[in-house]
């Protein structure tokens, strides 16, 4: 999920691509972009009319969008995820195309509709070829009436109010903060909403429940299998303010409680947050050892974060995270000790057992996504400045508070022709040996992202 | 039907002040203005169209419910890049909701959601009677120019100076000015039409800016009907569903 992350490398064979083809790529896709942007997108005809007939409702809509992706990583030979993807230390860049085609839509019939969200995505870098499908959400929604909804079938949970982490979102997959509002694949559901409007100081409430099942071939990767879990969320908009009471028990994963809350304190200023608290909470830790072991705990997570848009249509957020199930630095610290361990053994000796101990580790969690305890994240965006319309400017930044280490994203986006979205962006890790961004795999990353949406 | 009899009955009544008469009230004028302009309860469509200083445009399309005075919703039909955008009104609080992305976000009215020069509050209007109190009223011969100070800080903008046609009781034009005395932008209401169930009012909305010159917005309003909704509608829990209003 990490867009600063080169992918992993896997034994299989590969289509060889040479050098001197793979310049070719970003070229035709460019031109096949240039060439095909419609001249409606820049019309010029000053009419205003309207027919709204043609904006009537079918039963059957459809929609989505294709996109062709540059990337070109760098990668940091010295780092300790690096040696956990190339043990054998055999590259030293990426570059990788990407098609997507992503396709959603609905089938309605009076009060019950049908809705899909597919994705299929293939890529090619400069040794091999990858692709694959994957339905992100195909449920069934029957309303019975405007304040009843009954949902069943795969779609995706999107509970709490943060941008980057949602740390109450306990059925939500996890967000990559750099690209936030990308699609998320779904959950196997059933769910049932129930909303009241009051227009007192309780404004409205709703409440949902969903019922979560793990078995073979369903939900597998949400945690411990042949169990049903139960997720509740109580809405309430009191006076200005939303807020979402969460909770969660089952046996996939241990009971917790949730709170978030979203509140615009001015014409331009807004502030949100979340917390979690899950009181048993089993961490896998690498002990002095060299060894894993499960730690039961208690973890209280939560993000405190503004938005806010200046006169110069500047919108800044910002948040501060801070996650109890995060690993210290001392305890990363020992993982990447592990890691340069295995790195020494390999090259004195041709064992490997720090080099399995170690991708043990990162399976059982030193691996995922930002593991530390406090972080940062500032993103700027400028909405067409100099009176360049549809052109908007950003850079996003996250910093580990812990290690000082950090990344920023810089990004160009152009949305100025009808339907198309052209995004240029560059991210750049930095910090110390043994810190969590001077230890990933990539040191930069290039990217250009082209979307067509119909 | 009844829209219509109290468009006349308004109409009549300001054909009968006579040039001398006493001041009239101000925020009754107002409500009229706002009576005339839309419905309590009500769904329509509009067409929203920037327009860049070399004739370049862009163009969204929205299907728009509003119900009473601080509840309103508008789900974006096009284009497609925009399809299923959801933006709800609720008085102050504001929320956009992109589909598939993420829960509702809170959005500002300073913001806008379309570029071009009309902001949120704009796109998501309330009656004007609801956001401002008239502070003055001067007689301009065939209008009234009204002068109105935003009854709370939270509100778009500070002042708007709003010129009234004294035949139809609607709006002409409207200078929106910051609380620094700044003039944001001027609307102008155009082409009085009938729509549907009597309403009569202008079908076109057209701004401009100091601060973005020489781009413009369009706004056209089309199948505007009056139209009961449960206030269920208008709830963040209810935003992914919007379409199945239609």
């Amino acid at each position: 999920m990490n867009c600063v992350d080169g992918p992993l490398q896997t034994g299989t064979e590969s289509k060889k691509i040479t050098p001197g083809n793979w310049c070719l790529f970003p070229l035709l896709l460019c031109c096949c972009i240039l060439f095909s942007v419609p001249v409606s997108a820049g019309s010029t005809q000053d009419d205003f009319e309207f027919n709204p007939d043609v904006y009537e409702k079918k039963r059957l809509q459809w929609g989505g969008y294709v996109e062709g992706k540059l990337e070109h990583f760098s990668y940091n030979e010295n780092s300790a995820l690096y040696f956990l993807k190339f043990p054998d230390g055999d590259r030293t860049t990426l570059d990788r195309i990407t098609g997507t085609l992503q396709l959603d839509g609905s089938y309605s019939l009076e009060r019950t509709s049908f809705n899909w969200l597919l994705k299929g995505a293939a890529n090619q870098d400069q040794r091999r070829y990858d692709d694959r499908a994957d339905i992100f959400g195909a449920y069934l929604r029957l309303r019975p009436t405007d304040t009843l909804t009954i949902e069943a079938g795969k779609q995706s949970y999107k509970w709490g109010t943060g941008y980057a982490w949602n740390p109450a979102g306990f059925l939500n997959r996890r967000k990559d903060p750099n690209d936030p509002n990308e699609d998320l694949e779904g959950y196997t559901t059933v769910e049932t909403s129930y909303i009241r409007s009051f227009g007192a100081a309780i404004e409205s409430m709703a409440v949902s429940v969903s019922v979560l099942p793990v078995w073979q071939g369903v939900n597998e990767d949400f945690g411990r299998m042949e169990t049903i879990n139960l997720a509740a969320k109580l809405y309430l908009l009191v006076k200005n303010t939303d807020i979402d009471f969460i909770y969660f028990t089952g046996k996939s994963r241990s009971s917790r409680y949730g709170l978030d809350f979203a509140a615009n304190l001015a014409t331009n200023f807004a502030i949100h947050g979340e917390f979690a608290y899950v009181p048993h909470a089993d961490r896998m830790v690498l002990e002095k050892d060299g060894s894993l072991t499960l730690q039961p705990s208690s973890t209280t997570s939560y993000l405190l974060g503004l938005r806010y848009l200046s006169e110069q249509n500047i919108t800044t957020i910002l948040e501060y995270y801070h996650n109890d199930a995060g690993y210290t630095e001392e305890e990363m610290n020992r993982y990447y000790e592990l890691i340069d361990d295995a790195r020494e053994e390999k090259r004195q000796t041709t064992a490997t057992l720090l080099l399995e101990k170690a991708l043990h580790a990162g399976q059982s969690g030193y691996g995922s996504f930002q593991t530390g305890r406090d972080y940062g994240y500032a993103r700027v965006t400028w909405k067409e400045p100099f009176d360049i319309v549809y052109f908007t400017p950003g850079v996003t930044g996250i910093i580990n508070l812990d290690d000082k280490s950090w990344t920023l994203t810089p990004e160009l986006l152009y949305t100025g022709l009808s339907n198309w979205q052209l995004r240029l962006r560059y991210s750049w890790l930095n910090g110390t040996h043994d810190s969590e961004y001077g230890e990933k795999a990539n040191e930069n990353k290039i990217e250009l992202r082209i979307r067509y949406f119909f | 039907m009844k829209n219509r009899l109290l468009y006349w009955f308004v109409v009549f009544f300001v054909a009968m002040i006579p040039e001398n008469a006493p001041a009239i009230d101000g925020d009754e004028l107002l409500r009229q203005v706002d009576a005339n302009l839309q419905p309590d309860s009500y769904e329509m469509y509009r067409k929203l169209i920037n327009i860049e200083p070399d004739g370049k445009k862009k163009e969204f399309v929205f299907y728009t419910v509003k119900k009473g005075k601080e509840k309103m919703v508008a789900l974006f039909l096009s284009p497609a890049s925009e399809k299923g955008r959801v933006s709800l009104r609720l008085g102050d609080n504001m929320w956009l909701y992109i589909p598939n992305v993420g829960r509702p976000i809170r959005i500002t009215s300073l913001q806008s959601v379309v570029g071009g020069v009309f902001n949120n509050s704009d796109i998501l209007r309330l009656d004007y009677h609801v956001e401002y109190d008239v502070n003055t009223i001067t007689d301009k011969g065939e209008t009234w120019a009204l002068e109105l100070k935003a009854k709370t800080r939270s509100v778009a903008y500070d002042r708007l100076k709003m010129t009234v046609d004294k035949k139809t009781v609607q709006p002409l034009d409207i200078e929106c000015i910051a609380s620094s005395g700044m003039l944001i932008k001027t609307l102008h209401y155009r082409d009085i039409k009938e729509f549907d169930d009597g309403i009569i009012r202008p079908a076109r909305l057209m701004t401009d800016s100091p601060l973005h010159k020489g781009y413009r917005s369009v706004m056209i309003f089309a199948k505007m009907k009056k139209r009961k909704f449960d206030d269920e509608i208008f709830t963040l829990e209810f935003i992914p569903r919007v379409d199945e209003l239609r």
